[in-house]
């Protein structure tokens, strides 16, 4: 199936949690990025049993605390 | 009351415009920003908006000037270190603009006097460099239905937002909790590039000026991520949360929350 | 020229002189000013010949407002009646 991850479009295997889809991505500090799939947040709660479609487009939205 | 000569002359460019023209230079003239951290965000946002012409600008920070600072905190020169960075900062920014008026805050944000130094100002900037500072800002600015820009900046990558009360996602909406101390890196451990201050903050400084002057379109409802080694700039779509704590239906948080500091960034 | 343009001409509101700036300033001044008037209201100006005559007229009208006449003074500066027509 096809997924367009930040922006940029995959062949990816069916049946992919958005879990798998983190750990396949080599997401920074997994435990703390916020998710959305076609512009819904997936709590992250729901990772783990979020199934992701054909043409789904996910991005990962990551914790910035500079300013320093 | 019409503008002197010296103000047409200082303010000609703005004024040419014709999105601002003399009747948004007034604007400007007439409005208020709180800065919150006169650091690497801050800098750049304190000098474009003293040089803009914002009546008045509030500026807080608890820090003093250090040697380190002066890589990217470009509002601050070598002579000021040992300063507080809210002096450096209002020196520099009536030298560039002697007829602003300038408020300093030599204090940390709490949530014991967070509304009370928000409410003065119509639009607010977060240039912290901590979680706890940055959802404390949300939070208030959520509850006291104050337009902020959020920002942050690590190693080559930025990214910021802007709210506006009722009409776009918070940073809670996107960002539930802060994560614990030192989970996540900061650029004092991480490091920034200079210069990536200078992007980020003078987009802050940039969403500041066309909110004040009722301009084009803000960035609501939008998260952009800036990454520099790759020069790619993104702009990510945010959905509203209606269960965030603080801007959902029914929220959770009804007073500003002190959260606890990372160790590092104390 | 209409009579009925002699007769708004007639009705100047304000006048200006620009022929001490250079530009951007002459159309600095002479925006800044018709900003200060009415919708409808007649600015007269009075301009360089060279640079400022080419410029203001067409920065005025890119504006939204209404360039009414030029008139030549024939000592080097011209006369420029502008109506506001738009905010």
């Amino acid at each position: 199936m096809k997924l367009t991850v930040s922006g940029k479009t995959n062949d990816y295997s069916e049946k992919l949690t958005v879990k798998e889809l983190i750990v396949l991505e080599n997401i920074e500090t997994p435990e703390y990025v916020s998710v959305s799939v076609n512009d819904e947040f997936v709590k992250s709660g729901d990772f783990e049993t979020h199934l992701l479609r054909d043409g789904d487009y996910v991005e990962f939205l990551y914790f910035m605390g500079g300013g320093c | 009351m019409a503008l002197t000569d010296d103000q047409l002359q200082r303010y000609s460019r703005h004024i040419i415009l014709k999105e601002i023209g003399v009747k948004g230079q007034k604007r400007l003239l007439n409005s208020s920003v709180l800065i919150i951290g006169a650091g690497g965000l801050g800098a750049p946002v304190g000098l474009y908006l003293a040089a803009a012409g914002i009546g008045k600008i509030g500026i807080a920070d608890a820090d003093d000037v250090d040697l380190s600072n002066l890589q990217r905190q470009v509002i601050h020169s070598t002579a000021d270190i040992g300063k507080a960075k809210v002096s450096s900062a209002k020196e520099s920014m009536l030298a560039i603009n002697p007829e602003i008026e300038v408020d300093t805050y030599h204090d940390f944000v709490s949530a014991s006097n967070i509304l009370d130094m928000i409410r003065k100002y119509d639009f607010i900037i977060d240039g912290t460099d901590n979680f706890p500072a940055k959802f404390l800002i949300n939070d208030a600015c959520v509850l006291a239905e104050k337009p902020f820009s959020h920002a942050g900046i690590i190693r080559f990558k930025g990214q910021l937002m802007t709210y506006a009360p009722g009409k776009s996602p918070c940073y809670r909406c996107v960002f539930k909790t802060p994560p614990p101390p030192d989970a996540v890196p900061t650029c004092k451990q991480a490091g920034v590039i200079g210069a990536m201050g200078g992007v980020i903050g003078s987009l802050q400084a940039m969403e500041a000026v066309k909110y004040l002057t009722g301009i084009g379109d803000l960035l609501t409802g939008y998260l952009l991520t800036y990454d520099a080694l790759k020069m790619e700039f993104r702009k990510i779509k945010l959905p509203f949360d209606k269960d965030c704590a603080v801007c959902g239906e029914h929220p959770a948080i009804l007073s500003p929350i002190d959260y606890e500091q990372a160790v590092c960034a104390i | 020229m209409s009579d009925r343009i002699i007769a708004e001409i007639n009705e100047i509101k304000e006048k200006i002189d620009i022929t001490h700036l250079v530009c951007p300033m002459t159309f600095v001044k002479a925006k800044a000013t018709i900003e200060e008037l009415e919708l409808g209201e007649i600015l007269e100006i009075r301009l360089n010949d060279g640079e400022p005559v080419q410029n203001v007229p067409r920065s005025l009208k890119e504006d939204g407002q209404k360039v009414l006449k030029l008139k030549d003074n024939l000592d080097g500066t011209y006369t420029l009646y502008v109506r506001k027509d738009s905010e």
